[in-house]
């Protein structure tokens, strides 16, 4: 009975991943056979300009994405948490964009990001405010698909939804008594009870970036404006899939993985530990 | 109830709580407004008459309405044929998962705890794994298996129940059953296949169907794969079908949003059904997809 779930996950996933490494120090175009080519791979990608842009832009969407929709989904959490009339709804609607199908949160945003004729620029110039122009202009584009990445946090926003609605109400009453105040509360009692759920996330989103940035960058700006949204995993596929390249593309994916170990390593170092602090 | 004093509304009741609700809702009703309002301006778009000249200020309702934009783009593209596509991959994914995820959630449930931990662990790393850092291999084993350009490669995953998140769902649904159940069906005679057919399944119904809705919803939705392992325009599924459309005509908004709608509303109303359970799953998967 669990006999097809190890061989899917021995053929789809322990073994692609060996084949990957393996295949970064070869040059293979998927059609004759792979060939030895050791760490060439490695210190011919490092001297392409492309490579390293598309390392920056990837650090920077890391480094902007992770935060601000931990963040949005924390503060979403906190502002529905309760046993109000209605927030049943609120939480419905906050779920809503992540459910949306890739491709077609990929148009919708094209069209809302339209700098002329898109609803979002219409809204922006009633309310009297400065209308950018999002994906067309390379100070932009980036930080456009950021955006629209923090709405599609419904998964973060349940998880600590659970997690607030774990802790113990004595916990609050106690501090009450106390005469603790809002902020005493939060900082002394909900944080450091969130924390293991906010480190998992912070985990999950720096992997999940790595294919996150892909599907926007391929479907609405190609990697432009000049490399503005040129993305990691976006290289990856065409040095792979256009330009046939599996060896480069294997070894710029290693890469990619290994940066985010050692992102993994310094949250690890910086929260001292997985977030499960003693001292609540 | 409204707290009344003689009959008029008293001061401190204002104060106390009517203004804070009315000012608690207020704030949710534009907090969350924001997030429905992608889906709102994709309909309102979708329904625009073609061949207008683009809105200047935000439109919220076009006239006319035009519906046969709906229609316009099943002529454009094969969309019919995309959308066949997409269900076939959707079934068949649904078919399979359901199975294997089952067995491994009800195989797991009767193993000592032991191994239990090992598996719900490994589970949970291989669901850990970036999708992203496995596109290439799979496209070469892939090859090496002729999948590719199959639909063979893109139900591949649901041998190992699609996403590991549904079978630790399909595990903790069985670990609720007493193991004195099983046992007696098994001293009975029954082999385990027999008993996760005849006494698993119809305990864990509500998941089944669960699970099996979001199984489709993750193979309707999916982009990546068929962008990588699909090559004849024949077998090309609705979000291929929706890149094309795309290519074809760029600034034509109001059928892109037709089709983006085509593609986006069964998966909103499949969600609003079966919700909790996505939620469930959005908790695992969020944790660790």
């Amino acid at each position: 009975m669990l006999l097809p779930f190890f061989v899917g996950a021995v053929l789809l996933v322990v073994l692609p991943m060996f084949l990957t490494v393996g295949l970064a120090f070869t040059d293979y175009d998927a059609l004759s056979l792979p060939s030895w080519r050791g760490v060439q791979n490695f210190v011919d990608i490092m001297r392409r300009d492309l490579f390293q842009i598309a390392v920056r832009n990837s650090l920077i969407y890391v480094g902007l994405a992770v935060p601000l929709r931990l963040l949005g989904a924390l503060a979403l959490a906190l502002f529905l948490n309760g046993r109000r009339r209605g927030l049943y709804l609120y939480r419905t609607a906050v779920y809503l964009p992540t459910v949306i199908p890739t491709i077609a949160y990929a148009l919708i945003w094209l069209w809302i990001y339209n700098p002329i004729y898109g609803p979002l620029n219409h809204l922006l110039g009633a309310l009297g405010l400065p209308e950018p122009l999002w994906l067309v202009n390379s100070q932009t584009a980036l930080l456009s698909i950021v955006l629209m990445a923090t709405f599609q946090i419904g998964e973060g926003f349940v998880i600590l939804l659970a997690g607030l609605q774990d802790v113990p109400h004595d916990y609050y009453d106690a501090a009450a008594v106390d005469g603790g105040g809002q902020w005493t509360m939060f900082r002394h009692i909900t944080l450091p009870l969130l924390m293991p759920w906010l480190v998992l996330l912070t985990i999950r989103d720096l992997i999940a970036s790595a294919q996150q940035s892909f599907a926007p960058a391929y479907l609405m700006t190609g990697g432009g404006p000049y490399y503005a949204t040129l993305f990691l995993p976006l290289l990856v596929f065409e040095e792979a899939f256009d330009r046939f390249r599996f060896g480069h593309a294997s070894a710029m994916m290693v890469v990619m993985f290994i940066g985010m170990g050692l992102l993994l390593y310094l949250l690890y170092r910086t929260v001292g530990g997985w977030g499960y602090a003693d001292d609540v | 109830m409204p707290m009344t004093f003689k009959g008029k509304l008293h001061w401190w009741y204002l104060w106390r709580y009517l203004f804070p609700t009315l000012l608690y809702h207020g704030a949710a009703l534009v907090v969350t407004g924001i997030f429905v309002l992608p889906l709102v301006w994709m309909l309102a778009n979708s329904l625009r008459q073609p061949g207008l000249p683009p809105p200047l200020t935000v439109e919220w309702w076009p006239t006319p309405l035009a519906w046969a934009n709906y229609w316009e783009i099943f002529q454009i593209v094969p969309l019919a044929g995309y959308i066949r596509s997409s269900v076939w991959v959707g079934v068949w994914g649904v078919v399979i998962t359901g199975v294997t995820a089952s067995w491994t959630g009800f195989a797991m449930a009767q193993l000592p705890p032991a191994s239990r931990r090992w598996l719900v662990s490994l589970a949970v790393l291989l669901m850990m794994a970036p999708s992203s850092a496995l596109w290439l291999a799979r496209f070469v084993i892939f090859k090496q298996l002729g999948l590719l350009d199959s639909y063979g490669a893109l139900i591949a995953p649901s041998i190992m129940g699609t996403s590991a998140s549904f079978v630790l769902l399909f595990y903790w649904t069985f670990r609720r059953v007493p193991l004195e159940l099983f046992e007696s069906a098994r001293l009975d005679g029954a082999g385990a296949f027999h008993s996760w057919w005849a006494l698993g399944l119809p305990l864990a119904r509500p998941t089944l169907v669960a699970v099996g809705v979001l199984t489709f919803m993750h193979y309707w939705s999916d982009f990546i794969d068929p962008l990588l392992y699909l090559k004849s325009e024949s077998r090309y599924t609705l979000a291929i079908g929706l890149r094309i459309l795309q290519q074809l005509d760029l600034t034509n908004w109001p059928l892109l949003m037709a089709g983006a709608a085509v593609m986006t509303m069964p998966v909103v109303v499949s969600y609003l059904f079966v919700q909790r359970f996505a939620w469930m799953e959005g908790r695992l998967a969020g944790l660790v997809r």
